[in-house]
Formats: structure tokens, C-alpha cells, sequence
């Protein structure tokens, strides 16, 4: 799993039937690298978190139909960098 | 399989119900490298160089196939020179 700042929140209200109502946010890697991740967690921005990528972000959503390949699994409590 | 470093354990109160208590460590593939979080099937302490799966292998190697995760260390390297 990667660890990832918080950046902001993502408002899409046109999108796939296949992402349905999942929560965005944007998240800024280790190496300033941007990547958009669905939040099952309902984290506010500036948390770092972990993310799981690929098939097993679809089993993190508790719907795992949601077309996703990057979800937040957790937040990190006491993370300083 | 990746050879990683652990770093130190991650502590994550506030997680996905699909993780239970699975405990969690900070690795490293190299000292001073990118950090990644992974799933201890194994039972490792700070400093132990390990070996870690990746993709549909994580999740199984967690202990489930809907574990939800993509980096599990699935053995500890007994001796590791890392200048190789």
C-alpha cells in the first residue's frame, strides 16, 4: 500500500454509472505525484492516509462493483514528513 | 516477491472494516527510499529485511481472497547484504 497526503476533494457529478456515488478525493504522493482515490472513509483534507491500488481497491469499497483502482483503506495517525 | 526493509510498525485507528487488525508496517526497498505500507502475515520486527507479494498474491497471502490488500511480506530473509 502507498501513503498519501490528502490534497482536496473531488466534486464529478458526470461520471460512469460504474463509479455510482462513490466519495473522490485528490491525493499527493511521497514525490509530489497527483492520483484521484474513492474514500470509503470520509477522511478531511491535510490526513495521510494508505491506499490500496489495482483489483483488491474494488474490494475495499463496501461495494465492491464500484469501478475503481485506487482506494484509501485508513487514516495514518501520527505520521510527520 | 520485492526484498523490503521494515521500517517501523503504522499505527491507523481509523481504517476500512475490510482490514480488522491486521497489523500494518512501514517498508522500505531501500534505506532512504519510497516508503509503502504492508500487510504482516508474518510476524516482523524493525529492521528485518523481508520478502513481499504483490497483487492477487496479497490478498491471499493476508489470509483471505477479498482481503483487500496489494503488498503482503510473506517471509523474513534469514541473512541480506543489501550492497549485494
Amino acid at each position: 500500500m502507498e501513503i498519501w497526503r490528502v490534497k482536496d476533494e473531488l466534486v464529478c457529478t458526470r461520471r460512469v454509472p460504474g463509479l455510482k456515488t462513490a466519495s473522490l478525493r485528490v491525493l499527493q504522493g511521497q514525490k509530489g505525484n497527483i492520483e484521484v482515490a474513492t474514500d470509503p472513509v470520509g477522511v478531511p483534507v491535510g490526513k495521510w492516509v494508505f491506499t490500496t491500488l489495482g483489483s483488491a481497491a474494488r474490494l475495499a469499497m463496501p461495494d465492491p462493483t464500484v469501478t475503481t483502482d485506487l482506494t484509501i483503506c485508513g487514516i495514518i495517525d501520527g505520521w510527520e514528513e | 516477491m520485492r526484498i523490503m526493509r521494515v521500517e517501523k510498525t503504522l499505527v491507523s485507528t481509523n481504517r476500512i472494516e475490510q482490514f480488522g487488525h491486521r497489523p500494518l508496517l512501514v517498508v522500505q526497498d531501500k534505506p532512504g527510499g519510497t516508503r509503502s505500507v504492508a500487510v504482516d502475515a508474518v510476524g516482523c520486527v524493525p529492521g528485518d529485511w523481508v520478502i513481499c507479494v504483490g497483487s492477487s498474491a496479497a490478498r491471499d497471502a493476508a489470509g483471505a481472497k477479498d482481503f483487500p490488500s496489494d503488498l503482503t511480506i510473506v517471509g523474513i530473509i534469514d541473512h541480506w547484504n543489501p550492497e549485494g
